[in-house]
Formats: structure tokens, sequence, C-alpha cells
């Protein structure tokens, strides 16, 4: 029995380490082979560098404007989560506190155009993206990020307003808050939660999203990190030392934003992916 | 009334940037719009019937199906056996859970390019100097073997998220339950197969839904990995879109059309999957 039981655990084992390296592998070679020169790399790929060159990481760095690609993707980031937490935290508190017909058909509006696939809208949403000026902008940008995201986020907001009892807002009522006040006061605290899970998913989503700037942006000055690295290899069509190094600079801020964050941004995957 | 005031703002992005565009797609989808002209006319279903004649659009329509089935396959077995292995571990959870994850917090362009250097350099030097001769295929420029390498970067790519969602759904797992089932001699194939799968099925649903909404979209890894060729092999619906829209043609008016094929499609298979989901709940 002891024995069995050995077995299995080694066998569990096993299939983790196979599983795991097998995740890492990409992000280890790209790594490795980042720091060699051409001839180290086109003699063996598999061979440690043999010194801890930041050539091509300098040469990267500055061929990809790092800094500014790095600035518009928190600037796209940040703007566009804030636009869609704000706009449907209200907008899902009232549809929840409110029940008439009106409320419902809102509702119902925002819950069924999930379904519609990105790439049936991309080409109007084009052409609205050209009618408004906002092409190359990311501010701009950013409200379309809005405009896709708000449905899911109000069914989220309106679904844990729910779970929360009204007794606490009449309370703010009779204390004389009401309206705006009594939402930012009192509610959005109550929300934190529900926030927080939708501020990582949005996060995590804007962050990687790739067609959609791939579109709308096409002044290299306001390019994010993707299209940046994405033009990037297109330029060192066949000079892996340079795309590697590259790769590995646009995947840092994400892994140090895991790093700090692993605990809250798999409780809020979880949470996000069982509620929708 | 006062609804209408705090609804308003998530509703005008909401109509401006996804309502509208899905409605006015229906007005540019009878016209020959494109990007060169600066007016454009309506010429009916023209575009329609080219649609339905378009061999490369049903041939993407069809990899596209044959990339859905297969992800939804891979990943699912693939997220299951993981959740449940690490679930059997108690101290070394947190790490693996941790590190599984990893792949999906990184953009599939990133993760595709990375995967790129893997195939069409690493793969080669492990085929010359370890013999392992099987590796040595044309993995971007061979359709059978760039399918094969498409699915196994994106697997790559979102195993983590699913095992994440069937490691909440097994905690959830009353332990009295498996204790009772061990009672009678149950060994961990029938555990998992009587107890566990039945308690989990609502999960299952919920991934199976998630693989099937993004692998039908899938666009990134196939236009980073193969950029959908050799020729038009290795197109996705949105890869093929996307080119009639943004390159070489600038056909605006043509890929809407398309992209409203590709709508009622989506539409009907979530109906299909609502029904067969509304059946199964009633069984239960």
């Amino acid at each position: 029995m002891k024995n069995r039981r050995f077995l299995s655990d080694l066998l569990v084992y096993i299939f983790l380490a196979v599983a795991g390296f097998f995740c890492l592998f990409p992000l280890l070679m790209a790594l490795m082979n980042s720091f060699k020169t051409n001839g180290e790399l086109l003699t063996n790929v598999m061979s440690f560098p043999k010194s801890l060159k930041f050539d091509n990481y300098i040469r990267t760095f500055n061929k990809m404007h790092y800094l500014r690609s790095l600035g518009n993707n928190v600037l796209l980031v940040g703007s566009s989560v804030t636009l869609i937490i704000l706009f449907s935290s209200l907008a899902g508190w009232k549809l929840c506190r409110t029940k008439t017909g009106l409320s419902k058909i809102i509702f119902s509006v925002f819950v069924l155009s999930m379904i519609i696939p990105f790439s049936s809208i991309m080409i109007p949403l084009y052409k609205v993206v050209l009618v408004l000026k906002i092409k190359n902008s990311i501010l701009g940008l950013s409200a379309v990020y809005a405009g896709l995201g708000v449905s899911m986020a109000v069914f989220l907001y309106h679904g844990f307003v729910k779970s929360i009892p009204y007794e606490l807002e009449e309370a703010a009522a009779i204390d004389g808050s009401s309206g705006l006040h009594a939402f930012f006061s009192v509610v959005l605290p109550l929300l934190k939660p529900i926030t927080a899970t939708i501020c990582i998913t949005n996060v995590l989503w804007i962050w990687n999203d790739f067609l959609l700037p791939l579109i709308v942006i096409s002044d290299s000055k306001k390019y994010t990190l993707l299209l940046s690295t994405n033009t990037l290899f297109g330029q060192y069509n066949n000079d892996w030392t340079a795309i590697l190094s590259a790769l590995i600079l646009a995947a840092i801020p994400v892994i140090i934003f895991y790093a700090f964050f692993q605990k809250r941004i798999l409780e809020g995957i979880a949470d996000g992916a069982l509620r929708g | 009334m006062n609804l209408l005031i705090y609804a308003t703002p998530a509703l005008i992005v909401y109509i401006i940037f996804k309502l509208y565009p899905a409605f006015s797609g229906v007005f540019y989808a009878l016209t020959d719009w494109n990007g060169i002209n600066k007016t454009y006319e309506i010429v009916g279903i023209a575009n329609f019937l080219e649609v339905f004649k378009d061999k490369y659009f049903w041939q993407s329509v069809l990899f596209t199906m044959k990339y859905v089935a297969a992800m939804i396959v891979v990943c699912n077995v693939m997220a299951l056996t993981l959740a449940i292995a690490i679930e059997s571990r108690r101290k070394t959870k947190g790490f693996f859970r941790t590190l599984f994850y990893m792949p999906n917090m990184i953009s599939m362009v990133i993760g595709g390019y990375m995967w790129m250097f893997i195939f069409t350099k690493v793969l080669y030097y492990m085929a010359d100097n370890w013999g392992l001769k099987f590796l040595d295929q044309s993995w971007i420029g061979n359709p059978k073997y760039s399918f094969i390498a498409i699915i196994i970067v994106s697997a790559w790519g979102s195993v983590g998220y699913l095992m994440i969602i069937y490691m909440a759904a097994i905690q959830g797992v009353p332990g009295s339950l498996i204790e009772t089932a061990e009672l009678y001699g149950a060994n961990s194939w029938q555990k998992f197969w009587n107890v566990t799968l039945p308690l989990i099925s609502h999960s299952l649903t919920i991934c199976i839904f998630w693989t099937l909404n993004s692998a039908f979209q899938v666009f990134d890894v196939i236009y980073t990995l193969t950029g959908g060729g050799p020729g038009r092999a290795t197109q996705s619906v949105a890869i093929n879109i996307y080119e009639e829209a943004f390159k070489g043609n600038i056909r605006y008016g043509y890929a809407t059309s398309k992209s409203l094929v590709l709508l009622v499609i989506v539409i009907i298979i979530t109906m299909i999957q609502l029904k067969l989901m509304k059946e199964r709940e009633q069984e239960l």
C-alpha cells in the first residue's frame, strides 16, 4: 500500500514537472539566447551564453522606444479601466436597484450583445474611429475599449449589487446623503471585491490586446509595447538575438505585475470566470 | 429618469463603439465601400453572393472549426488533468498553480514569436544533435504540421486559465463525499468519474463555452506564427476578414459582409449551445 502511494506520488510529480518545463520552455530559451551574439546563437541554441552582455537589450531598448511604448500602454490601460469601472458601476448598480421595464430592457441590451465577436464589428468600428477622428489617439482608443468592455462589467456589477443589502443605502438616505454622493461614499466601497475582479480581468485583456491597436494606431509614436515588438520583428527579419531580447523586454512588465499580485490575479480570474 | 442619468455614460460608449458598428455593418455590407474611393454605392446583396462563392473564406471557416474542435478537447483535458494533479498536492499546490498560469499572463503575440523561435531553430537543433528525428519537420511551412504548432502554442497560452476555473470548482466538492466514496472502496478513477466530475459539471460547461468563444476569434497566434500561410492554408476567419479589409484589397464593404456571415454562424452555434445546456440542466 505504502509503495503504491509512493509510486503514484512520483508519477504525479513527473507529470507536473514535465508540464511545468513545457510552460517555461519558450521563456527560458528566449532568455538564454537573448544574451548571445548572432554567431553563438547560430552554432548552438542550447548552450548557455558565454558572457552576460546586454548589447542586444540596449540595441532593442532604443529601437523599440521602450519607455515611450511602455508609457503608452500604461496610459491606455489606466484610462480604459478607469472608464470601464466608473461607467459600469454606476450603470450596473442603478439598473439593479431600479425595477422597471426600462431597466430590464437596458440590462438585456447590454447582456445580449456579449456574443458579438470582435471580428464582426471590426470594420464598421474602424469607420466610427475615422469619423470621430480618434485614429492614433490613445485616449480615443480607451473610449473604444470602454465601449467594448462595459457590457461584461455592467453584468458583473449588476449581479454583485443583488447580493448586498439595500438597507445600507436606505440608512445613507436617512442620513441625508443621496444620489451620486451616496453612491461614492456608501455603495462603491461595498463593491470593492467585484471592482477588483473587473479591474484585473480588464487590465490583462487590454494590456495584451493586439488586433484593435493594430487597426487603430498607425503612428509609431503612439505604439503600444506589442505594436513596437511586432514592427521590430518585421525589421529584424532573422536577427533572433535582437528579436528575443525585445520579446523579453516586452514580457518583463507583465511578469513583474504577476510576481507582485499573483494571488489577487488568480483569485480575480477564477471569480470573474465563475460569475461570467 | 434617474435611471437614465446613471446608465447614460455606459450606454453612450457602448452604443457608439459596439451597438452602432454591429448595426451599421448591415448597411456597409450592401455597399462597395473601400479604402481607395471616397464615395461608395449600394450594390445590394452582391457581396453576400460573392461570399458564398468565396473558396478561401469557407476554407478559413472550416479551418477555424477544426481549430475550435481541437482546442476544446486538448485544452480541457489538459486543464482538468492539471487541476486534479495539483489539487492532490498539499504543499506544492500554490507553486504549480502560479507556474502553470504564467503563460496566460503573456500576450500571445510575444508567446507566438517565442514559439516561432522554438519551431524554426530549437527543434531543428534537437533533431540534428540529439537524434530526435521526428522533430525534423517543416513546422511553419507545412500546413499539416503548422496546425499542430498552432494548437501547441494556443494551448500553452490558455490551459492555465481553464485550470484555475477547474481548481476553483474542485475545491467546492465536499471532502465528506470523497471520504464516503473511499469507505465504499472506490478507486481514484471511480472517485473522479462518479463523484467529482458530476459535481463540477457546471465549470465544465463554463470552460467549454469559453474555449469555443475565444477559439472562434483566434487571431494573434496565427498572425505571429504563420501569418495564415503557407498560402492561405492556416487562415482563421478573423485573419481572413482582417486581410480582406486592411491588407491588399482594402475592400471594407465586402469584408463587412463576410463578418456578418461570421456573426450568423456564431449566433447559430450559441443557440445550439444554450439549448444543449438547458436540456442538460433539466436532466440534473
